[in-house]
């Protein structure tokens, strides 16, 4: 059973925006002052979202002493590592390290694979079962408890104070994300299912031999928000987690910030150290933070795009 | 479940009961979670209505009646958090709209298709960035290292005007978080639009440059107005969630800094920094219930308004 005639539609309109500027083109001789202007906004809007990633990044190799005496520059001079080498012979990066991708791992796995079966579920439109669902997964999205209850229930109720759970169960499902999922899941075309059907395959089988293999790009969009949800989260891990071993990356640089001249909670900032390098640590840290999403944005922001294009036509 | 007989296609969509039980078997996790995290919550709103001590637990406590709203509502807080909720917010998705809308037009205009997908990436990228990394970003800009200077002053210094200290000036931050709010989601919304774009009809274009048009003229004339539907969705989906702050960003950025209250303050941060430093379970709850109520009806009233004129985009 082939899959690639399924997976072309759903690049479809990608093609298709290919194809578009090439008829556009032909429409037109010379650049028009309005093209030219956009070509400068957007240019211009696109130095405005990196150059203050950039800062950073200059920042954490320049050294501290410099950055107090001549501010900030494009450019590290002299270039420095200090702040790195201080971070990697400390032991609190790892520490974070483990504890994001602990919450990432594990939440997104959870979180994708409640979502699917939840959704696909939905999906079905079974009588009795599906409409119901489909209410009680909804009604969340209108009304929520609030911040207080939450608080109680994970500390008082289930007793996960300072445990990784604490930070991936509140935000385990999205329900924004099931109904996505829902509909995707009803485009699927009813002639593969039905012959699995006839051959003899049970529901289970249907949906984890048929279903989630034909559904790998809306599992990819899932895993993603999901993995960029978790790993940018720290008001759970500020509420919930309050053993510093325990921190992950983002309630690391929280600590780093709330606390401008507490460096104690720095690796390697010891008594002897005491005047560690506060912000080009900080930059440092902010870098390895982001590093892993930087890294991974190049291939993965097609999914995004999709995800958001699903949900803006369909959601 | 394997030897089963034959299913009629008819009743494709009909399983037998025991299908729809094994099926249910796979809704299982999601049902627990939605029951425990978001029906589990609300049957703790209880605590809004009692004098809450740890002690006696959420169900033990002592009801006293409407007294936490009561406590809330005469607070001089409540109107100034209120008004920040409504205002910030009316302000984040005006800015962020707009700035998606044009940015999806003049992205539109770019053809070289390489640089295109270059620069829909940059601008999408700090979507990705957490409030905290954000909020660091601002403090480079704003305040420099060992709280003087920045980037803006530095700025601000080299064209001879007058420098500031931004973290003590409470007058700024509602368009400083209205810039950042644009950084945030402008390229994010520009993508929403650009999908729409994709949807438009060639042939309408053709003919408008048939008919002299300038590239102007069809941003303007041709391709907002079909834009609406869309900038329609997104403002009330914004509205529907009108009264709820943006917590993340807005704390991450602002901490306790207590000077930039009175423009910046919102309920959940308001919320959350009673239940972290005042530990008032009772009226922190009851503040939560307000604001949730409260929200429901924006909420309800925009799904409502988006059905009446979008109904293949709605959910239910």
């Amino acid at each position: 059973m082939s899959t690639t005639g399924y997976n072309e539609s759903l690049l479809d309109h990608e093609a298709r925006e290919a194809d578009k500027p090439a008829a556009r083109r032909r429409a037109r001789r010379r650049p028009e002052p309005f093209t030219v202007a956009s070509h400068i906004v957007v240019t211009l809007f696109g130095l405005f979202c990196l150059i203050p990633l950039w800062m950073i990044i200059a920042g954490s190799f320049t050294d501290e002493t410099v950055l107090a005496r001549q501010g900030y520059s494009l450019f590290p001079n002299p270039f420095s590592l200090a702040a790195y080498e201080l971070l990697f012979s400390g032991q609190s990066l790892l520490n974070g390290y483990v504890a994001s991708l602990f919450i990432t791992l594990v939440g997104t796995i959870l979180s994708v694979s409640s979502t699917a079966s939840l959704a696909w579920v939905i999906a079905r439109r079974l009588p009795w079962i599906s409409r119901p669902l489909t209410v009680f997964a909804y009604v969340p999205m209108l009304f929520h408890g609030g911040l207080v209850p939450l608080y109680l229930l994970v500390t008082q109720v289930l007793s996960l104070s300072n445990s990784w759970f604490a930070v991936i169960l509140p935000i385990l499902l999205a329900p924004f994300l099931v109904f996505i999922t829902v509909s995707f899941f009803r485009q699927l075309p009813e002639e593969i299912l039905d012959a699995a059907r006839i051959d003899g395959a049970g529901e289970l089988r249907i949906f984890f031999q048929i279903v989630l293999p034909l559904s790998k790009p809306i599992l990819a969009v899932l895993g993603l928000f999901y993995a960029v949800t978790y790993w940018n989260e720290w008001f759970m891990a500020l509420l919930f987690v309050s053993d510093p071993d325990k921190y992950p990356l983002q309630l690391i640089l929280q600590n780093l910030i709330a606390n401008v001249t507490n460096a104690t909670s720095l690796p390697g900032a010891t008594a002897a150290q005491a005047a560690a390098p506060v912000y080009q640590l900080r930059f440092a840290m902010t870098v390895l933070t982001v590093g892993p999403i930087l890294l991974a944005y190049p291939f993965a922001q097609r999914f995004f795009v999709k995800g958001i294009t699903l949900g803006a036509t369909k959601g | 479940m394997q030897g089963k007989a034959v299913v009629p296609a008819t009743r494709r969509r009909r399983p037998s009961s025991p299908d729809g039980l094994v099926l249910l078997l796979l809704a299982v996790p999601g049902i627990a979670w939605f029951s425990v995290f978001a029906y589990g919550p609300m049957a703790g709103l209880v605590v809004a209505f009692k004098d809450f001590n740890v002690r006696d637990g959420i169900f033990g406590s002592p009801w006293n009646g409407f007294a936490n709203f009561r406590y809330f509502l005469t607070s001089g807080d409540a109107v100034t958090i209120i008004v920040n909720t409504l205002f910030l917010n009316a302000l984040f998705l005006s800015a962020s709209l707009l700035a998606g809308l044009i940015l999806a037009l003049m992205l539109n205009e770019i053809r070289g298709s390489l640089y295109r997908r270059f620069m829909q990436s940059t601008i999408f990228f700090p979507y990705f960035v957490s409030p905290i990394v954000i909020s660091i970003m601002l403090q480079v800009i704003l305040s420099g290292v060992g709280g003087s200077g920045g980037a803006l002053n530095n700025l601000l210094s080299v064209i001879d005007l007058p420098q500031l200290s931004w973290y003590t000036e409470p007058g700024a931050w509602p368009w400083i978080l209205t810039i950042v709010k644009v950084w945030q989601l402008g390229g994010y919304t520009s993508v929403i639009f650009l999908a729409a774009i994709t949807a438009i009809s060639e042939e309408v274009y053709e003919a408008a440059a048939i008919d002299g048009a300038s590239r102007a003229r069809m941003a303007l004339s041709i391709t907002t107005p079909l834009l609406l539907p869309t900038l329609g969705v997104l403002l009330v989906l914004g509205v529907g969630r009108i009264f709820f702050g943006d917590f993340a960003t807005i704390y991450a950025i602002v901490q306790d800094n207590g000077i930039l209250f009175p423009t910046t303050d919102v309920i959940d941060t308001y919320v959350f920094r009673s239940l972290r430093t005042i530990g008032d379970f009772g009226t922190t709850a009851a503040i939560g219930l307000f604001q949730s109520v409260v929200g429901f009806f924006f909420v309800t009233a925009a799904v409502l308004v988006q059905r009446r004129f979008h109904k293949e985009s709605s959910i239910l």
